[in-house]
């Protein structure tokens, strides 16, 4: 049963260097956007398995809810396309 | 590390490694400020999930469920089985308040980038000290 939790952690972790890796190279700053909100379930995941749920509780309205926002608020500001 | 829980932790602690470096690479090298802000949220977010991972303890057999104490009074001996078993609570403590923390200076970062694009016209960093875009 806890090698199945782990494997499913592992599975977050390797899930979490991809979308970080296409969060780093997106020139469309709002996939980029997309991709760290995906990065950001993962480690929503990692920390769930790791017995912190409170940790979960606070994680997931900051980090994929309000971050995403803001940031999609101040690309519609700024500008899309990385030059 | 032939045994497949210990081959997962070292997958996980590899990847929170790469995770870094690739998100020091886009603070660093990455030109426009909107990139650079989403690599420090991602920085952030794996620092800290380095502190829980370092907090973690693995107990055999009762994994799915938490350590709570469920009887008060307590007795010694349900103390001493809570304090075998629960991760340590000291980095959750920490990780709670540097996820909150960090909302409002990303709040203030935010800002701060939008008053650049409104004197520069751009996010390029460049543009600061004179340079050109492209």
């Amino acid at each position: 049963m806890e090698t199945l939790f782990l494997f499913i952690a592992t599975v977050a972790a390797l899930l979490s260097v991809v979308a970080t890796y296409l969060a780093i190279r997106a020139r469309d700053m709002l996939s980029a956007v997309i991709f760290s909100a995906v990065q950001s379930t993962a480690y929503a995941i990692m920390f769930y398995i790791f017995m912190a749920p409170d940790i979960v509780l606070v994680y997931i309205p900051v980090s994929v809810g309000v971050l995403p926002a803001v940031t999609i608020l101040l690309i519609k500001r700024t500008e899309r396309y990385e030059r | 590390m032939s045994d497949p829980t210990s081959l997962m932790f070292t997958t996980i602690f590899i990847c929170l490694t790469v995770n870094i470096g690739m998100s020091l690479y886009g603070i660093f090298v990455r030109p426009s400020l909107v990139k650079k802000f989403i690599a420090l949220t991602i920085f952030s977010d794996t620092l800290n999930c380095f502190a829980i991972a370092l907090g973690f303890r693995r107990v055999v057999g009762s994994y799915p469920s938490i350590a709570v104490l469920a009887a008060l009074p307590e007795s010694p001996e349900q103390l001493s089985q809570l304090a075998s078993t629960a991760v340590d609570p000291l980095p959750q403590a920490l990780v709670l308040t540097a996820v909150v923390i960090g909302l409002a200076v990303y709040m203030f970062l935010a800002g701060l980038i939008l008053m650049y694009y409104r004197y520069y016209k751009t996010t390029h960093v460049e543009v600061a000290r004179g340079g050109r875009v492209g």
